[in-house]
């Protein structure tokens, strides 16, 4: 067993989430709060005993310091406040940053927060190009480059090196619409078969339309304090923090020192070290996919399947129930939602339900034990958490 | 949050006073890179010190021109409305026999054509009075 300081430690107590998809006429700002609200409740908290608040940049929000500009609109005068920006990794980290901080004594209940209007308070072309403007304005953006060409490009060399097929991309977009189906407020719930994939049009080849993650609006909230005052609060389920590790390889896609493996090797590995388990106990698993090959070459990279297996892993239906890594059961962003930034704190909600037995026709039996790893700028960014019980203390 | 004016432009480099050669070298015709004299490290793109031994002892050489893809995707859905009227083009990565790797397009032919391994030669591309972009073309 790991003797990491932070290991169990922390806890989650609540969780909540606002509508998600298409949700007219609400700011980013009112998409927090409601789901602040819902995870409040949901731990028996008042705003009141919030005295940090972690969140990341909302695209079609115009408060630079959004955690700040939060706290005012909810009412709330935090002592510990911070507006993270890893790009897609921000989810994860805001997990990790959050334990440690409350850990420290920097803040005893921290509220994790973030949101966006991508959908309705942006045109999906105005959402495009926000997300493009990330990239650097000397060396990419003037080629034209959209946010799901880098990670194309990480994908078509997969298939070149380890001959992962386009059927073997689709498949995992079909297994998450099937979850998806069984998601209450999921944005896509039809079902879709590879063939639906293979003729849904070029993006950016080799991913189609239906291999891209949705433009969506929706935000999540999560109160996390400490196990020690988790247990004076009566929570009936916490869910405890048992490890997290991070990564950065690179800024530029041309600097990726390896197109087809990631930081997400050893931000994995600092998390299992962390935690003391490793990926074959995982029971559950929110997977970064914004991309469906992105998500292949995660489960290669997080330890489910050996490098280059990651198509077959997933067409042997590895990473559906049944499978040795359920994973993304709610649907994730391909089906769920994907609001930017705020899109891995859905895979969050998911596995933490997962662990507190709440997933109802969608339940992992015997949920134990789950991962989350976030990522973002054409794999620039890695973060990984690993949750558990109480029985894995 | 960006505007829709700001979304129907494309992105133009703006030079820093690390990269202000790069530019004024494409503009020129040649592709700069920067080649350590401390520790004989050769890095694209342009910036104040060696990002292997932190050495500020840098020369710029003009590179060969000659690179091969190492990764491509051909984009059909346009990054914004400024790239509406491009696609489809081929997006490239592209190793340089120099070592670095560096990011660019396809010019010269259709994007269909771009395979892994292909062999590609530099070529300069004006897009307005000031920039220059370094795009490559079959070898």
């Amino acid at each position: 067993m790991s003797d990491s300081a932070l290991r169990g430690k922390v806890a989650v107590i609540g969780i909540g989430m606002s509508p998600v998809g298409k949700v007219p006429g609400k700011s980013p700002l009112w998409l927090a709060a409601s789901a602040t609200k819902k995870a409040l409740a949901d731990a028996g908290l008042d705003k009141r005993d919030l005295d940090g608040v972690l969140s990341c940049h909302a695209f079609a929000s115009p408060f630079h310091r959004f955690s700040v500009a939060f706290s005012e609109y909810f009412g709330i005068q935090p002592t510990f406040s911070n507006t993270l920006q890893v790009s897609g990794a921000t989810a994860a980290t805001m997990f990790n940053i959050a334990a440690a901080a409350i850990h420290g004594g920097l803040a005893k209940v921290v509220l994790v927060v973030a949101s966006d209007s991508l959908m309705t308070g942006l045109t999906p072309d105005l959402a495009l190009r926000s997300l493009t403007e990330s990239r650097d304005q000397q060396y990419e953006m003037p080629f034209g480059i959209p946010v799901a060409n880098t990670f194309a490009m990480t994908a078509h060399r997969h298939m070149k090196e380890f001959g992962t097929t386009a059927e073997q991309l689709a498949e995992v977009a079909v297994v998450q619409r099937r979850h998806a189906a069984r998601t209450p407020g999921a944005q896509q719930t039809s079902p879709i078969t590879v063939d639906d994939v293979l003729n849904s049009g070029w993006v950016t080849t080799p991913y189609h339309k239906l291999d891209c993650s949705l433009i969506s609006d929706g935000g999540a909230a999560f109160i996390l304090t400490s196990a020690e005052h988790a247990k004076e609060l009566g929570i009936a389920k916490p869910v405890y923090i048992l490890g997290g590790g991070e990564c950065y390889t690179h800024e530029h896609i041309f600097l990726m020192p390896s197109l087809t493996s990631t930081g997400a090797i050893t931000s994995s590995r600092l998390a299992y070290e962390m935690a003391g388990f490793g990926p074959k106990d995982m029971h559950v698993a929110g997977v970064y996919d914004c991309f469906t090959g992105t998500v292949i070459m995660m489960l290669e990279d997080l330890g489910f399947c050996p490098k280059g297996e990651g198509g077959r892993f997933v067409a042997d239906g590895q990473m559906t129930y049944g499978g040795q890594i359920p994973s993304n059961t709610h649907g994730g962003l391909l089906s769920f939602a994907h609001p930017g930034m705020p899109g891995s704190l859905f895979h969050f909600h998911e596995v933490i339900a997962q662990l507190r037995g709440e997933c109802g026709e969608r339940q992992v039996k015997g949920a134990e034990l789950g991962l989350v790893h976030s990522l973002g700028a054409g794999f620039a960014t890695n973060a990984t958490t690993i949750l558990g019980t109480e029985a894995t203390l | 949050m960006i505007s829709s004016e700001d979304a129907r432009r494309k992105p133009v480099p703006t030079p820093d006073a690390d990269s202000a050669e790069l530019w004024r070298g494409l503009r020129d015709g040649v592709l700069l890179l920067q080649h350590c004299r401390d520790c004989r490290h050769v890095q694209y793109y342009q910036q104040g010190m060696c990002r292997q031994c932190g050495g500020e002892n840098l020369s710029h050489r003009a590179a060969s021109g000659r690179g091969r893809v190492h990764s491509f995707s051909v984009v059909h859905r346009a990054p914004g409305p400024a790239f509406k009227d491009d696609v489809p083009y081929a997006v490239l990565l592209v190793d340089l026999e120099e070592g670095p790797r560096m990011i660019s397009t396809y010019t010269g032919g259709s994007p269909e054509d771009v395979t892994f391994d292909m062999d590609v030669m530099l070529v300069c591309e004006p897009i307005d009075d000031t920039t220059t972009l370094p795009r490559f073309r079959r070898a």
